[in-house]
């Protein structure tokens, strides 16, 4: 329990407001102003860490590695670690399966072919410091930089190898490593990883990326997946607060989930923008200090 | 990051006299050059934990914090050699940052030993191939808080080792003074101005 019942009911009341007041003043489409930096981890073929205001902080690696693609189930794998949470926790195994569903469905892995025989294969490692509220979307957005910023080797031999068996060979020079986005312009699509927006439905308002007080006084919480400027499946419900007992929580209006979509498409669009922004503004300084 | 000096989660890890130093050591699936799981139950990293809680709980200043526990998360993002040695320095520097008390720095560094050679500070390379220590210094003087040998290393030969790793320690301390100062005016140059 961190806020007492007089809080409580002083936060619930100026959230159910037209239009909704809160308490750090946001609009209700507003993210929590954030921080990144991207591609410091010298050993990962991409990595991004993100560390918003109330000093959660979540690092994420991609590695890529060479596999038989036949032999391989998925492309991608995701692997997701929380401080002060065991591996096996009901919490981390469901962060852990959201991502890890979100990208295997919805990344076009097919662009990591490599040739008939040989793949790509991206290992996503998210590492989350601290957290204050539900990490979920925190996790999502740093696994969108740090895929936006991967850069594969470039290859050297054929793409063809059905009749030579041989395994693919990859350019000496690191500067000639091109960015998975390279892979996808040649086939003429966008690269753009989806992402979670979590939203808090609270007396008819919906609210971007509650904070950890106003996890306590929702009424019920929606996580919409937002990839190629659209809203698309899964959307979820659950109870952001978790470890507490959220007395307001009840079901979900229909409408609810309906109006989430529509703010989804409305505003995810500018947080991607604002995310590609932060990648070309970041400078080439190492240091993650 | 350095979280405490707090109220221990359970009474029964309390210690009426001085504080506990709790360490969790987190090496990351991605840090090496292959990418490999690794759990915290691992007999290796299981070690260093304990080795880093029995070095610093003699250099804090546990007396001054009774019945608290002081607990330290170390996350490994990106390893090639000295594992230890990383670990001991930042933990030393991250303990300075948060404020607590201690009666010196720890700085520490490996040396290894090829047939007469003593080398400074091995990679991953060097470590697989050849004996190494990884010593730890407290402050200027030359004792000892750490040592840790993993393989064998000849008696006759061990001095001239320590020499050299004594040394790069003392040269590790002064750069993390230089930092640790360099940040501090950094700080405090804020303070005024705001």
């Amino acid at each position: 329990m961190i806020l007492s019942p007089a809080e409580r009911s002083y936060l619930y009341d100026s959230l159910i407001q037209k239009p909704t007041i809160r308490p750090d003043s946001r609009a209700e489409h507003q993210m929590r102003p954030l921080e990144a930096k991207t591609s410091f981890l010298p050993g990962s073929n991409g990595s991004a860490r993100i560390r918003l205001m109330d000093g959660s902080e979540c690092i994420v690696s991609v590695k890529a590695k060479v596999v038989v693609a036949a032999k391989e189930a998925n492309l991608i794998e995701c692997d997701v670690d929380v401080v002060g949470f065991r591996d096996n926790s009901n919490f981390v195994s469901n962060l852990k399966f959201n991502l890890t569903n979100l990208l295997q469905q919805n990344f076009p892995s097919d662009y990591l072919r490599l040739t008939s025989k040989y793949s790509f294969k991206l290992f996503i490692d998210c590492i989350v410091i601290s957290h204050s509220s539900y990490p979920l979307t925190l996790i999502s957005l740093t696994s969108y930089l740090a895929l936006k910023t991967t850069k594969l080797p470039l290859l050297v031999s054929e793409t063809n190898d059905e009749e030579i068996a041989e395994l693919p060979t990859f350019s000496d020079d690191w500067d000639n490593a091109k960015p998975i986005a390279d892979y996808f312009k040649g086939k003429g699509k966008e690269f753009q990883p989806p992402i979670f927006i979590t939203l808090g439905y609270v007396g008819s308002n919906l609210i971007f990326d509650p904070s950890v007080e106003e996890e306590q006084v929702l009424e019920n919480g929606l996580i919409v997946t937002f990839y190629n400027n659209k809203v698309i499946t899964p959307i979820a419900n659950m109870n952001l607060a978790v470890n507490s007992n959220n007395s307001n929580f009840k079901g979900l209006n229909q409408t609810a989930i309906i109006k989430s979509i529509q703010m989804g498409n409305k505003f995810g669009g500018a947080i991607i923008r604002a995310l590609d922004a932060l990648i070309e503004q970041d400078d080439d300084n190492d240091a993650i200090f | 990051m350095v979280q405490g000096p707090m109220e221990p989660s359970l009474r029964s890890q309390a210690n009426t006299t001085e504080a506990t130093i709790e360490v969790n050591v987190n090496v990351a699936n991605f840090s090496t050059f292959e990418r490999k799981k690794r759990t915290r139950t691992e007999k290796r990293i299981v070690e260093l934990k304990a080795t880093l809680e029995k070095t610093f709980e003699q250099s804090v200043m546990c007396n001054l914090y009774p019945r608290t526990v002081i607990q330290v998360d170390i996350h490994v993002l990106a390893q090639d050699g000295g594992l230890l040695a990383g670990m001991t320095n930042a933990m030393t520097l991250a303990l300075i940052d948060a404020g607590i008390a201690m009666y010196d720095y720890v700085s520490s560094v490996s040396a290894g030993l090829h047939d007469q050679t003593p080398l400074l500070d091995l990679n991953s390379l060097e470590e697989n191939d050849m004996s190494a220590i990884t010593i730890g210094v407290v402050g200027k003087s030359e004792k000892l808080a750490l040592l840790m040998l993993e393989d064998k290393m000849p008696l006759d030969q061990l001095e001239s080792v320590l020499a050299i790793a004594i040394a790069g320690s003392h040269r590790i301390q002064d750069l993390m003074d230089t930092e640790l100062r360099r940040q501090g005016n950094i700080r405090a140059s804020k303070m005024t101005q705001s």
